[in-house]
């Protein structure tokens, strides 16, 4: 009787279960087997009346049925379960869709300069030092020994702010003016008189001068700075770094030549030119991308450091004419429009 | 400054060519910025014709039709010409079809009104002969009919244009250039040597055109050098002179005053003659000007003066600028049949003030401005005498007279070569250094061998100290000399400065956010800058430039936001749909009635999809803005305790109840504003009618001198947490930090044995099952004991207390 159940049973599962199609009909299914009032449970309810010697062998035969059903079960189970993940899973995706997320930003072709520059410097040991924009007349140029009626003052025609300004936190030697700064120079002062040498530095930064606004002059622009004093700094010394500086962001094809110039902050001054094969439109020809020279003593002089001690070299460029250069952009004022479609060139 | 490469080779005659002194001369420190070819180039069918004759052309009156021979023995050419300036039987350059003019312009036979003409008669201009374009070119009638124009004119020119830096005035002329070709090439500079013999005084002897000449402002100059010539003949001056001025850009007046601007090119002595029969009084004297007197200079122009400024005057009036510019009053013209010719020293910075205040520069104050030659005053006048008796006619009347004396004497300077060596850190033999001195006209004096003595030449004012010579050792030995190294870098304590830093991690955050980085003006109009104040109200006003150039550029920036909506803008009408932006950049406020340059960062962005997506996300709304600029607090390199962010309520330039604000700069040193831009002010200035989010960081530089943040381990507890959720009910307008701080609060007074590890706001509901005005907030918080579990009993006694405190000390309504 009881065999006859068992047997029945385990039929009507391999037979059924492979039919369970949702976790419902599984469950009600699984009661009606293993539930309270479940077949099996029936079926195990019995065990208590067949005799004793009998029980051992109706035990094996119950435990060989209740095997199958579950192993029946555990697969219908799996496939459920399998089939439920499926469906969690939602539709299949199309990978040639583009995501609808916005895409990266971009830093600004000048930054990015700007950094690029920054960054070789920083590897022949120069750190960042930074400057304010607004400056006094003392640091933006007596200090740097451009005397007041001196013509280089001339090359640089200055904004002002009016006499009745005062800055909290732009420091005045005595009561000169204060003015955007033409040059980050500035910093060089600013430097030299907070720290004491070995000082090797690069001041990135914004200035300004009052230009009428052309293709190749922008109200605003941008510089770096360089300043390297010690003792036995000297001219060979300088050639080797803007040589190095030259040839890592146009190539070691980049030929230079110092050109003897006039600053009156150094002496003696050059201009740096360079000359590469490979630049499109501006290939082979010398191309000018920054003043240079040696400190000169008079601004040693100005921040109490003797000269006869200390040596130094000092260069600056403008960074929109590098980038010019490098970006083959005819036109400053671009940079100042960003146009997403200008700034998203100098980006991958 | 213009260098006539023809006229140099009279100073400097050397085997060099052009091209070799083209490249040198950067090299040596004038850089080129231009040069230009003066003279014909080789151009075929261009030859020497003769008017035969000609008549009015039948369909234009302003037009001769001309019968033109370019052979004897051939038919005449029938030609148009628009010219007046000749006559039958005139020798002519006449351009036949087929020849190529300079500017590749092609002559070929064509209908002018009606009538063919078979080629073209010349001006000087249109050959690049000359500058003359006023007629045609009209030649010598012994010229041979056919000749050719490059026979003719085999001569050509080149022209430098070249940059002179500040210091240098004494290579402001064509022998200063010649010294320096000396110095690089070799050889020797070819001086005119003075012909008349003039013997000095120094007091003037009365004679028929002047009578007196004095010197008052002697401290603005030291030395005034005159000499009187009668019985000119002005006239125009000969070829040579007038090709020689004109090559240089200058344009030929009369043979007098020429002359006065040939040596000014030649030697660098700016100089100037006076028609005596115009200088009332016969007599000179050399004074400050008077207040408000006026002079009406060469130019046509009419100059007030000031007392600041010395002039050259007459009895009756000032008839030259000193040093700048003589007067219309007593100019050398056809009529002149004397003169007085002056040359002088002058004050540099007395000239360069009187030219900057008249708005004034000519090639005289350009030059005394940086302080001329003091030996040049007396060889400048001699010159030029030379030259006027050989051109002009003429003679002397007395002799030159000199009043003062500008001090001529040279310093010299120590110079140790091995110092130098040092300084330039590679060897050099001894007795390169010494020629390099010498082929500059330095005199080297070695008695020491270790410590020199160079002295410059009178010329040379701006060699003063070791260093200077240096700079002319290496200038003139070549910088390709110096030898190529490899960088040698010794180790120094200090890193970036940490507002560069900072910058650098924003700028990394913000493009990973999607926003695009833009570079905007500083220079901002006022009505921009007095969105955030007002027009009247102080922090406008003193953000005004003493000088703008433009009045869009008049103010400096306060809010880097306005220049973000510019760049929004243009993006917008150019169809491109980006729409969001930052820039990292310096602003100004003013605190306590002081300027404060402040570091900034801003950002907007768009709250509204414009782009069509097959899947729509999220847009930008207040909470994205809050959440940005709370991440820019993180990347400070100092810790910035708690932002207590409140709403802006009222604003022109933020959406009131939409917008918020932290910090304060003046007690914190820092401000943060982030929210929704006032949408009727951004629609009415900028057209924009969409929701736009910005934010902006304001913060003070000196917060980055601080002490850096640094990170300490804390040990935590391995036992579970505990939580408890409080649901209240509040007024519509009481803010969630009100409702946490409170309940903080009530924590802190109850707790004791374990800690409070968070209480946050994490549900926010209001309408329908509560009544008008009312809002509930859901608050989670998280309990944990650093060395137990803990049991229920002791965290409801806290949750028990916290709610009857809640219920007792506030108006909040505990919902369950």
């Amino acid at each position: 009787m009881i065999e006859k159940t068992l047997d029945s049973l385990v039929l009507e599962v391999k037979e059924m279960s492979p039919k369970l199609g949702s976790r419902a009909e599984f469950d009600s299914f699984k009661s009606t087997i293993s539930g309270p009032k479940g077949k099996l449970t029936d079926v195990m309810k019995l065990m208590g009346k067949v005799p004793k010697e009998e029980k051992p062998a109706m035990g094996k035969k119950i435990n060989e049925a209740k095997q199958v059903i579950q192993a029946s079960m555990d697969e219908a189970n799996k496939r459920i379960e399998e089939s439920e993940l499926l469906s969690s899973l939602g539709p299949t995706i199309d990978p040639t869709l583009p995501s609808p997320d916005s895409e990266k930003g971009v830093l600004h072709p000048i930054a990015q300069v700007r950094d690029q520059i920054v960054e070789l410097f920083n590897r022949i040991g120069f750190a960042v030092v930074e400057g304010t924009e607004l400056e006094t007349e003392y640091y933006c140029f007596d200090a740097l020994n451009i005397a007041k009626d001196h013509p280089a003052r001339d090359m640089q025609d200055s904004y002002f702010l009016p006499n009745a300004i005062q800055m909290a936190n732009v420091s005045k030697e005595s009561d000169e003016k204060y003015l955007l700064r033409t040059h980050t120079s500035s910093v060089q002062i600013r430097t030299l008189l907070k720290e004491k040498p070995p000082i090797r530095i690069v001041a990135p930064g914004r200035c300004f001068r009052r230009d009428t606004p052309d293709a190749t002059h922008s109200a605003n622009f941008h510089q770096i700075e360089g300043l390297y004093v010690d003792k036995n700094v000297s001219l060979t010394d300088l050639k080797a770094t803007l040589d190095y500086f030259v040839k890592m962001v146009f190539g070691d094809s980049a030929k230079t030549r110092l050109r003897p110039s006039f600053f009156p902050f150094t002496e003696p001054s050059f201009e740096m030119d360079f000359y590469s094969p490979n630049l499109g439109k501006l290939s082979n020809q010398w191309l000018e991308i920054m003043g240079c020279g040696m400190v000169d003593p008079e601004v040693f002089k100005s921040v109490g450091l003797d000269p006869n001690e200390y040596s130094g070299y000092a260069f600056g460029m403008g960074i929109e004419r590098i980038a010019m250069i490098l970006q083959g952009v005819d036109d400053i004022r671009y940079y100042y429009q960003n146009d997403i479609r200008f700034l998203r060139q100098f980006s991958d | 400054m213009k260098i006539s490469y023809n006229w140099l080779k009279q100073y400097f005659k050397s085997e060099v060519s052009s091209e070799a002194i083209l490249d040198a001369l950067p090299l040596i420190g004038f850089d080129v910025e231009e040069t230009e070819v003066l003279g014909p180039p080789q151009m075929e069918q261009v030859v020497v014709g003769k008017v035969i004759e000609f008549e009015a052309h039948p369909n234009a009156d302003r037009l001769r039709l001309c019968k033109v021979k370019t052979a004897e023995d051939e038919a005449s050419h029938s030609i148009i010409c628009g010219a007046k300036n000749f006559n039958a039987g005139d020798r002519v350059m006449v351009a036949l079809p087929g020849a190529v003019l300079p500017g590749n312009f092609k002559i070929k036979k064509s209908k002018l009104r009606g009538i063919e003409s078979e080629g073209m008669l010349c001006s000087a201009k249109e050959l690049n002969i000359g500058q003359n374009h006023d007629g045609i070119m009209v030649l010598d009638s012994s010229i041979a009919l056919g000749t050719e124009l490059n026979t003719l004119y085999s001569d050509t020119d080149i022209i430098f244009h070249l940059e002179v830096t500040p210091n240098r005035v004494d290579v402001l002329s064509h022998i200063g250039l010649a010294r320096e070709l000396v110095a690089r090439f070799g050889g020797s500079v070819d001086v005119p040597k003075i012909k008349s013999n003039l013997s000095t005084v120094d007091t003037l002897e009365p004679n028929t055109t002047l009578k007196s000449l004095m010197v008052e402002a002697t401290d603005i100059c030291p030395e005034y050098s005159a000499i009187c010539i009668e019985g000119v003949q002005v006239g125009p001056s000969p070829e040579w002179l007038k090709q020689s001025l004109e090559s240089v850009g200058l344009r030929s007046i009369n043979n007098i005053v020429d002359i006065t601007n040939y040596v000014l090119h030649e030697t660098g002595q700016p100089l100037h003659a006076f028609d005596s029969a115009k200088v009332s009084g016969q007599s000179l004297l050399i004074r400050h000007a008077f207040k408000e007197e006026k002079i009406k200079t060469l130019d046509g122009n009419t100059h007030s003066l000031n007392d600041s400024m010395v002039v050259i005057a007459d009895d009756a009036k000032p008839v030259a600028i000193a040093g700048v510019m003589g007067s219309a009053d007593a100019e050398v013209d056809e009529s002149t049949q004397s003169i007085i010719l002056e040359s002088a020293y002058f004050n540099p910075s007395s000239v360069r003030k009187t030219a900057r205040k008249l708005n004034l520069s000519t090639d005289s104050s350009y030059r005394f401005e940086r302080g001329v030659d003091p030996q040049g005053v007396q060889y400048g006048i001699e010159r030029a005498c030379d030259l006027i008796l050989e051109v002009a006619g003429g003679s002397l009347l007395g002799k030159r007279v000199q009043i003062g004396s500008v001090d001529k004497s040279t310093e010299s300077v120590e110079f140790s070569p091995e110092a130098m060596r040092s300084f330039i850190g590679f060897s050099v033999q001894d007795t390169e250094v010494q020629s390099v001195f010498e082929s500059l006209n330095f005199k080297v004096d070695k008695s020491s061998e270790s410590n020199w003595l160079i002295t410059p030449p009178t010329y040379r004012k701006d060699v003063t100290r070791p260093v200077d010579l240096y700079e002319e050792f290496i200038r003139i030995f070549g910088t390709d000399k110096i030898p190529a190294q490899s960088i040698s870098v010794n180790g120094i304590n200090a890193s970036d400065h940490p507002i560069y830093q900072f910058n650098d991690s924003v700028g990394t955050y913000m493009t990973g956010k999607s926003f695009n980085e833009a570079f905007l003006y500083t220079l901002r109009n006022q009505d921009e800058v007095a969105f955030f104040q007002g027009k009247g109200h102080e922090e406008t006003l003193k953000l005004k430039l003493e000088n703008p150039l433009q009045s869009d550029q008049s103010h400096l920036r306060n809010s880097l936001i306005p220049g973000l909506l510019d760049v929004l803008d243009l993006n917008l009408a150019r169809q491109n749909l980006t729409t969001q932006f930052f820039e990292r950049g310096r602003v100004f406020r003013v605190l306590e009635g002081q300027l404060v340059e402040l570091i900034s960062v801003g950002f907007i962005a768009l709250g509204k999809n414009l782009d069509r997506k097959w899947l729509e996300r999220e847009k930008f709304d207040f909470y994205s803005a809050k959440a940005c600029t709370e991440d820019l607090f993180h990347l400070l390199p100092f810790k910035v305790k708690e932002r207590k962010w409140s709403p802006i309520e009222t604003s022109e330039f933020w959406q009131p109840m939409h917008s918020a604000q932290a910090g304060d700069l003046l007690k914190e040193g820092f401000e943060a504003s982030v929210g929704l831009l006032n949408m009727k002010n951004v629609k009415e200035c900028w057209g924009l009618s969409y929701p736009i989010f910005a934010g902006s960081l304001l913060i003070q530089t000196e917060l980055f001198e601080k002490e850096m943040k640094r990170f300490r381990y804390q040990a935590l507890s391995n036992q579970p947490a505990s939580m408890k959720d409080l649901s209240l009910v509040v007024n519509q307008s009481v803010l969630a930090s009100e409702v946490l701080k409170t309940i903080k609060g009530f924590i802190e007074q109850s707790i004791e044995s374990f800690a409070c590890e968070s209480v946050e706001v994490f549900d926010v509901y209001e309408g329908e099952g509560l009544e008008e005005g009312k809002k509930s907030f859901a608050v989670s918080m998280k309990f944990r004991a650093q060395d137990r579990t803990l049991k229920d009993k002791e965290v409801n006694a806290l949750f028990e207390a916290v709610q009857s405190a809640v219920l007792e000390q506030t108006d909040y309504q505990i919902r369950k």
